[in-house]
């Protein structure tokens, strides 16, 4: 692109050419943070369950707390990488999402906390938050796969009602993988169709 | 009858920022360059005379060791953009609502 005059008609074709490429940009971003955010809770689901099932040891549990912490830095990498090669611009679907994880993040984290002090079924709880979140971010962005697997976490939200003992944290970390990550790897999938 | 362009939007490359900006709340200058594919100097000095016409906000930040440059639409920058895109449908006799 120039620092030269154009016709009318080719005006309006470059307007519209130059917002709808920003609006595709824009909705491809969000693959990468239901991987990142669902192979972490995947991973940190098998290390609990592995060493509490190893040890017997419930205070295990407290390893919950790295998911926030490595879903940030693998988010702020994922954001510096992206930004360094191909800039970033913010729209306000994208403002949209991030505000609504932030509050679910925030429910989940001060949630947490409560169930280290007091018994209750905290997986069943993430689940719905996270499945809540999950189906808004779908909604939002009209993308189906992500509006079924967030409907999917809220359902399983009973799963663990129905089951003692720690396999639940296996169930838990599997139905998160179901939720996130399938619909992240569907959503890069189309992104990368997009530019071919 | 034909309504006047204005002269500041009708060219090319300030079209083009002005488009990106009106569909996303900012843009940092990366993106500006990926998106219009023209050389950074002459980004500097379009979006600079977008700027000193009160069509658009620059800020500078940082991104680990680099500036970062963000641009935003401004209000007089969307009423502009409007008023062109109106003026260009006189020229193409294309009906409002």
């Amino acid at each position: 692109m120039e620092e030269k005059n154009l016709t009318e008609k080719a005006s309006l074709e470059l307007i519209s050419q130059m917002i709808t490429s920003s609006r595709r940009k824009l909705e491809d971003g969000n693959g990468i943070s239901f991987l990142i955010w669902g192979y972490t809770t995947f991973a940190i689901s098998l290390a609990v369950y592995y060493f509490i099932n190893a040890t017997g040891d419930y205070h295990y549990n407290y390893l919950w707390f790295l998911t926030p912490v490595i879903g940030y830095i693998g988010m702020a990498v994922s954001k510096r990488d992206k930004t360094k090669h191909a800039g970033h611009a913010m729209n306000f679907i994208e403002r949209t999402i991030g505000n609504i994880w932030m509050v679910i993040g925030i429910a989940a984290f001060l949630t947490s906390v409560g169930a280290s002090f007091v018994r209750f079924p905290i997986l069943s709880v993430m689940l719905l938050l996270l499945g809540i979140g999950t189906t808004i971010t779908g909604l939002t962005i009209k993308f189906k796969p992500v509006i079924i697997s967030g409907f999917i976490g809220m359902l399983s939200c009973a799963v663990p009602f129905f089951m003692k003992g720690y396999e639940q944290i296996l169930v838990f970390g599997f139905i998160c993988l179901i939720m996130m990550v399938i619909p992240g790897h569907i959503l890069n999938y189309q992104g990368r169709k997009r530019h071919v | 009858m034909f309504k006047e362009l204005n002269p500041l939007l009708h060219s090319e490359l300030r079209l083009g920022i002005m488009s990106i900006l009106i569909s996303v709340e900012e843009a940092d200058f990366v993106y500006i360059r990926e998106k219009t594919g023209a050389t950074a100097g002459n980004i500097s000095v379009q979006i600079e005379k977008l700027s000193e016409a009160g069509y658009i906000e620059i800020s500078k930040g940082f991104l680990g060791k680099r500036t970062r440059t963000v641009c935003k639409i401004t209000q007089k920058g969307v009423n502009a953009f409007e008023e062109y895109v109106e003026a260009l449908k006189s020229y193409l006799d294309i009906k409002g609502r």
